[in-house]
């Protein structure tokens, strides 16, 4: 034991001389950073196209600082202001030094705002802010009174309750028809303006009744595909591929000539004499034509799942099955269908979460009862640039189909889940 | 074949960039269709300076913001409605022009004077009127024909469906129009929750025979197929179908609802100089007139008007066109100019509540 030289001091070295630690880290902070390089391209991919976009939807839905940054004052006096007296003075001279401050275009946009916490805002704004320049004060409440009367009206004063918080959630509660009240109450909204929940429930069945008639027209499809021989089976997979490949539009367009009221379908009908003129059924441009046109549409993303799962479980199971005595019946029902559960989930989950975002086919042919949550966030992104509520309800969706996924992942495993 | 590819592809490229500054381009959104078509006849192929590019597009300032606010502009010129022409230029979208640099009428009148309705802002260049306006087809109705926008409304008198769009502009004054409300009262009475209530009572007696529409051509296809008696549809398509194809619409020119038509220049446009050029050409008069040989929409210069009334007749295939112009003195009187500011006020609310009723 003596004659063993003694460990050297320190930590090990490598052969040139560099601790072996070191090295090691070296080389794996080598291998990380090339690592990292690799997916470097498609992390900022993500970054740019999912969570920056997805992070400003969430933001906007609930962001309401641009008020406290045009109008600070005004927001200060209306904190001091009591609210059962008269606006005093001091709130109008707040708001013509704000607006006299302000940018045009920042005026502009404000009103829009304040325009959702009470309609009229927006006219009341926009005509006394090209008038305001020219008024001397220093009292202004009789002058703003004169330009337009709607200033005396105190509840436009208090509606700016609503809005004075940095953060809001009012464009979550519009989107299922509640509000604020003045007070920041959350109250529901006049019956007659109602609509968000309607569409909301009527999205949800529409996806709930599509992925279900998806699921029952493309089992025995892709039971047929699986299982004939490749000559036919080619043959039928061109089939039910060409409508895939199809312009969404020639096809809805399609449906619209076939089952309108005058179509195809009415017309046999009728000269076949099982219809009577005046009783031609209306198929087109309500919730049967959304429902009809989206089955239609969306039957390969069902199809192609199914298909997949199919095609891998050997048929020699259920001639064991029935070898052992099952009928082909119970074969089907205990031996095959449960094999193909990761098929059903997959193609439910991806007709589900198609439909419930689903808006140019409701729009071309949902007519007045078939239009859907989605035909709402395409009008307020377009139309009525409320970019807020459009985002929240974005929100609310996304929200939704996590859930579903969470819950597909508890019931039936989403390692299960099978795309093809 | 490979180096081939790549030179064929350089050479498109260079000879791409080349073309471009060469002749300078234009793009302009608008509506497509007959529309365009007519602009594009009348606009861009009468302008020699340079090219434009014509977009489709589904209006709404949607793309617009989207463009504005991310810094990367496409398009120069855009088509807008009047609520648009509004917003867009409050908040900033759309630039402020200089109103000395378009052509004045022949009689010396600015071209802000020689309009027939006041400019909203600095913003807008004058392009069209167009309406609102109910329709049928000939021998829908045996004994006494529709006349009046209460007809519109009265499905006993006149049996069937009638379309009707899917958002609630121009249908709520119709709807108060075929109550009796006075045209200059209109949008007195839409102020207030009773005039809106009112409203909406009339067009609870057309609900259940409404059927709805939300493109441009869907109306007319309704009314030619049969699928309703009677129609709402902008007079442009209507005048369109009658003049250039033949159909036997007939137009009831009461109750119309008129809505301004404008362009403007986006903030930002990348071809900003070129595209203030084209807008000083395609608002002058003469360009304004040349429009109605190919669409029966109503150019908002007087001076446009009086070109076209001494060149009757002035529809490109020899029919006159007056009689199909939805701003033409006769039918003035019976008509209401939406009022832009009403509808940025409570246009959204009005939405919901016409979309929640749609919904029931």
């Amino acid at each position: 034991m003596t004659t063993q030289t003694a460990l050297p001091e320190g930590p090990i070295l490598t052969a040139d001389g560099i601790p072996l630690k070191d090295s090691l880290q070296k080389s794996l902070r080598q291998n990380k950073l090339r690592a990292m390089f690799l997916v470097s391209t498609p992390l900022l991919f993500l970054v740019f196209l999912f969570i920056i976009p997805i992070g400003n939807m969430l933001t906007r839905s609930v962001d309401d600082t641009f008020i406290n940054r045009v109008l600070p004052s005004t927001i200060e006096a209306f904190e001091s202001w009591d609210k059962v007296s008269e606006p005093p003075e001091s709130l109008y001279s707040a708001f013509v030094n704000d607006v006299k401050a302000a940018d045009k275009v920042d005026i502009g946009k404000v009103s829009t705002r304040m325009n959702y916490a009470k309609p009229g805002w927006k006219s009341l704004v926009k005509r006394t802010a090209r008038k305001i320049k020219k008024l001397k004060g220093p009292e202004y409440k009789d002058d703003l009174i004169k330009i337009d009367k709607r200033w005396a009206d105190k509840e436009f004063w208090l509606s700016l309750g609503i809005m004075k918080d940095k953060a809001t959630f009012g464009y979550f509660l519009n989107a299922v028809d509640k509000t604020y009240d003045f007070d920041k109450n959350i109250i529901d909204v006049e019956e007659e303006r109602k609509v968000y929940n309607t569409l909301w429930y009527r999205t949800l069945l529409v996806s709930f009744i599509v992925t279900i008639a998806c699921l029952i027209l493309s089992y025995p499809v892709a039971y047929l595909l699986a299982t004939l021989p490749m000559r036919i089976s080619n043959l039928l997979m061109i089939c039910v591929l060409m409508p895939f490949w199809t312009s969404l539009l020639v096809r809805i367009v399609a449906w619209m000539i076939m089952l309108q009221q005058n179509g195809v379908v009415n017309d046999t009908l009728v000269a076949s004499g099982i219809l009577s003129d005046e009783n031609r059924l209306a198929m087109m441009y309500n919730f049967n034509g959304t429902i009809i046109v989206m089955t239609q549409i969306l039957l390969p993303f069902m199809i192609l799942p199914l298909y997949s799962v199919m095609k891998t479980i050997p048929p020699t199971y259920m001639k064991a099955a029935q070898n052992l005595g099952a009928t082909p019946t119970l074969a089907f029902i205990r031996v095959y269908m449960p094999q193909t559960i990761p098929g059903i989930g997959a193609g439910c989950i991806l007709v589900f979460i198609v439909a419930i975002g689903y808006y140019i086919t409701p729009e071309l042919v949902g007519g007045k009862d078939g239009r859907l949550i989605g035909n709402m966030v395409a009008y307020h992104m377009q139309k009525s640039l409320n970019w807020g509520l459009a985002a929240a309800m974005g929100s609310i969706l996304l929200a939704a189909i996590l859930l579903l996924y969470w819950l597909y992942d508890r019931i039936i495993g989403i390692d299960n889940m099978k795309m093809g | 074949m490979k180096i081939s590819m790549k030179q064929t592809l350089l050479v498109s490229i260079v000879a791409a960039a080349t073309a471009s500054a060469a002749q300078a381009e234009v793009n302009v959104a608008s509506w497509g269709g007959a529309y365009t078509a007519s602009q594009q006849k009348a606009y861009s192929d009468t302008w020699k300076e340079g090219k434009v590019n014509w977009i489709n597009y589904n209006g709404g300032l949607g793309e617009v913001k989207t463009q504005v606010e991310s810094g990367a502009v496409t398009w120069d010129i855009v088509d807008v409605l009047p609520s648009d022409a509004r917003i867009g230029c409050d908040e900033g979208l759309f630039e402020e022009l200089d109103r000395s640099m378009f052509i004045p009428a022949a009689n010396g009148d600015s071209m802000d004077e020689d309009l027939m309705v006041e400019a909203p802002n600095d913003c807008v260049v004058p392009q069209i009127w167009w309406s609102y306006v109910p329709f049928y087809q000939e021998g829908t109705f045996s004994g006494a024909q529709p006349t009046t926008i209460a007809d519109f409304f009265n499905v006993k008198k006149f049996p069937g469906k009638r379309g009707i769009h899917t958002w609630p502009n121009a249908i709520i004054e119709m709807a108060l129009l075929a109550d009796g409300v006075a045209i200059k009262e209109v949008y007195n009475v839409m102020s207030t929750d009773a005039g809106i209530d009112r409203a909406f009572e009339m067009l609870d007696k057309i609900k259940d025979h409404a059927v709805f529409w939300s493109s441009g051509a869907k109306p007319l296809e309704l009314v030619q197929s049969g699928e309703v008696a009677m129609s709402l549809a902008y007079n442009g398509r209507i005048g369109a179908a009658v003049l250039s194809e033949g159909a036997k619409f007939v137009t009831v020119w009461d109750g119309q609802v008129l809505e301004e038509e404008w362009l403007v220049l986006v903030k930002g446009a990348p071809n900003a100089e070129e595209a203030k050029k084209f807008l000083i050409h395609a608002s002058a008069p003469e360009q304004q007139a040349g429009q109605a040989r190919y669409i029966n929409y109503g150019p908002m210069r007087k001076s446009a008007f009086e070109i076209m009334k001494a060149g009757e007749p002035w529809f490109h295939n020899g029919k006159n066109i007056m009689e199909h112009m939805p701003n033409r003195p006769e039918v003035m009187p019976r008509s209401v100019v939406a009022n832009a500011d009403w509808w940025a006020d409570y246009g959204d609310s009005v939405s919901e509540r016409y979309t929640a009723w749609m919904a029931k």
